[in-house]
């Protein structure tokens, strides 16, 4: 074992290796004087010198070194340079933004997305090492959306992502409610609808049978299609049926989206559900009947609480998918943050571009990041 | 021998489902100006309502031969990179690998494409790209499950009948373990249909290009046309995924 743990971690040394020359060789930042002009990229030595660049490799050349030997304590010590890392890239740009003038718009260079990058995969190597738990993991990542928010709020009022976000705060918020009410609402819808088919299908073979035939052949129509053939036949109810139209259901908008939604959400959801109902331990139910509880008990008070995680898992997969297809949605006039996405590629602007897509990866991220936490307590909570 | 021939035919004739769709997919493509009278009827308002400024045919080969690209590579490098880490030497980056392909699947495909432009310009070039990165994900997530899913007790006995590490690779692990990489392959391509379309929004000319043009314009024929052969294209994709499996489960 000992022998084992003085290998070097290659990982490590890989990534941070590539970092130190990604960051000397790469273009670190694009500064243009205004929105329209492209950005003229910069290496990290001619933004700042070389004496701040030769620096910003020591700790990366630590992390290496301490690699080298992975003893807990070394990996300890790599995590603590690796977050430092992280949270020191804000305070480097706002170096930056120091020395540009008052209308130039700061963008983010390949060299730092891909460090970003690359310390991002170190610290999930660090976690797996370490066996840290996840809550753990997620609160290593605190000090470094504190430094970015910080200098973000000070300094960092010419970074062009920022700006974008300046123009449209308010549209921002109100992008990110369309996309939680849209996602929100049909995994919602989904859910009951998803219970109800689950329960449906475990009593008749034959439902269970064209259900799943139905949802999988739904599945694999892509979003941008099912949006499109939804629109015709909706146009035409609206156009027909005036309460629906009353309703705002037209044949773009919200309604094809949400029906769209719905049911791409169904078929992880039904089958999750099935598959958690079908899966309890029948002893477990031979138990309870033994003890003497009615179908409704064993239901309600044995099956649906041991079905629960898998059917959170269902929910998770579900969430996550819709927050990605909303996005698409945009494109048919749903709104939501997919709507900068599409914006942005029709201007040419990438930033804008930026601020949908970040915001997106992290709702899905943060989505299932707490979903996940929430199945593994209730499945600690079932076995204790 | 003559039981084989029969079992070759057995398994072709399995083949009329993805066959059908594809006739239907090629009729549709070729044919699509027969349905003028029902696209007419849907758009009454708009003069044109054949989307003409590129052949289906056309369109529909640029989509097949940016996902084919883009899934060759993500097969070839996923399956490659999942064998590299379960070997002893790449065992290091097992867990790094196994970790990003989870977290990874969590990222919408549309964001990873928006991500690309700003990476690499407007054009087919993105989006091969990104379609190869979101694309490798299901793939070595699967190959990594697949392997990982052997019995030990069958390494154990392919190495006892004095088996070099090359063949166990080629002759055990990697037919014991292709259903799984096959469904990953699936998962994979079908994703990359349907993601290539909205790619049309960065400039690659494909089956999506009606939809957004008919959006852009509000012609709802437009719209409807690129769906349907989208639609077809996935369906006949994802049937002849199925027979594939099938066959792969049965030889197995």
């Amino acid at each position: 074992m000992q022998q084992a743990r003085s290998k070097p971690n290659a990982v490590l040394l890989v990534l941070m290796l590539v970092g130190v020359v990604a960051w000397l060789t790469l273009p670190a930042i694009s500064v243009a004087p205004n929105r329209i002009v492209p950005g003229t990229p910069q290496r990290a030595q001619e933004a700042l010198g070389w004496g701040v660049a030769l620096l910003a490799t020591v700790p990366m050349l630590g992390v290496a070194t301490l690699a080298w030997r992975p003893f807990t304590w070394h990996l300890r010590a790599a995590l603590v340079l690796v977050v430092g890392l992280l949270a020191a890239m804000p305070l480097w740009l706002s170096g930056v933004a120091a020395t540009l003038e008052a209308a130039s718009r700061l963008g983010l260079g390949s060299a730092l997305w891909l460090l970003l990058f690359l310390w991002l995969l170190a610290l999930i190597e660090l976690r797996a090492r370490l066996a840290l738990s996840r809550p753990l993991g997620w609160a290593l990542l605190l000090p470094v959306l504190l430094a970015w928010w910080v200098c973000l709020m000070q300094w960092l009022a010419p970074l062009a992502l920022y700006r974008e976000y300046q123009v449209r705060s308010d549209q921002f918020v109100g992008a990110i409610g369309q996309h939680l009410a849209l996602v929100g609402s049909a995994v919602g819808a989904a859910l009951l609808l998803g219970v109800c088919l689950a329960l449906a299908m475990r009593r008749r073979a034959g439902v269970r049978r064209v259900g799943f035939g139905i949802l999988n052949f739904l599945q694999t129509i892509p979003s941008i299609a099912l949006f499109g053939l939804l629109l015709a036949p909706l146009a035409w109810l609206a156009s027909r049926v005036e309460w629906l139209a009353a309703l705002g259901v037209s044949g773009i908008g919200w309604a094809p989206a949400w029906l769209a939604l719905l049911g791409y959400s169904l078929l992880p959801m039904v089958r999750n559900t099935f598959v958690a109902l079908e899966e309890v331990d029948p002893a477990v139910i031979e138990a309870a009947r033994g003890m003497g509880m009615s179908q409704r008990q064993v239901f309600l008070q044995v099956r649906l609480p041991l079905a629960l995680p898998v059917v959170l898992e269902g929910i998770r997969i579900t969430t996550v998918q819709a927050i990605g297809l909303t996005a698409v949605a945009a494109l048919i006039g749903a709104g939501g943050l997919g709507t900068f996405i599409f914006q942005g590629l029709g201007q040419a602007a990438m930033d804008l571009v930026l601020l949908g897509a970040l915001p997106i990866i992290a709702l899905a991220l943060m989505v299932d990041a707490l979903l996940s936490a929430l199945a593994d307590w209730l499945r600690q909570g079932g076995t204790t | 021998m003559s039981g084989d021939v029969v079992r070759q035919r057995h398994s072709l004739a399995g083949w009329w489902v993805p066959l059908a769709w594809l006739a239907l997919l090629l009729a549709l493509s070729l044919g699509m100006g027969l349905l003028e009278g029902p696209l007419r009827v849907i758009e009454p308002d708009s003069r044109d309502v054949l989307y003409v400024r590129a052949s289906f045919l056309a369109l529909l080969g640029q989509h097949v031969m940016v996902v084919g690209l883009a899934s060759l590579l993500a097969v070839l490098l996923g399956v490659g990179g999942a064998v590299a880490v379960t070997r002893p030497a790449g065992r290091d980056f097992l867990p790094l690998v196994t970790q990003l392909a989870s977290i990874g699947q969590t990222f919408p495909p549309v964001a990873v494409l928006a991500l690309a432009v700003p990476a690499l310009g407007f054009g087919t070039l993105p989006i091969v790209v990104a379609l190869l990165l979101y694309g490798l994900l299901p793939i070595v997530r699967n190959t990594l499950a697949g392997i990982q899913g052997i019995d030990p007790g069958v390494h154990e006995a392919a190495r006892g009948m004095g088996m070099t590490p090359g063949q166990i690779l080629r002759q055990v692990e990697l037919p014991l373990a292709a259903p799984v990489i096959l469904a990953g392959v699936r998962t994979s391509v079908t994703i990359n249909v349907a993601t290539a379309a909205i790619g049309a929004t960065v400039g690659a000319s494909n089956l999506g290009d009606p939809i957004i043009s008919g959006i852009v314009n509000g012609n709802t024929a437009y719209v409807l046309q690129g769906a349907l052969l989208i639609g077809l294209l996935a369906i006949t994709v994802d049937s002849a995924f199925e027979r594939l499996q099938r066959r792969v489960v049965r030889q197995g």
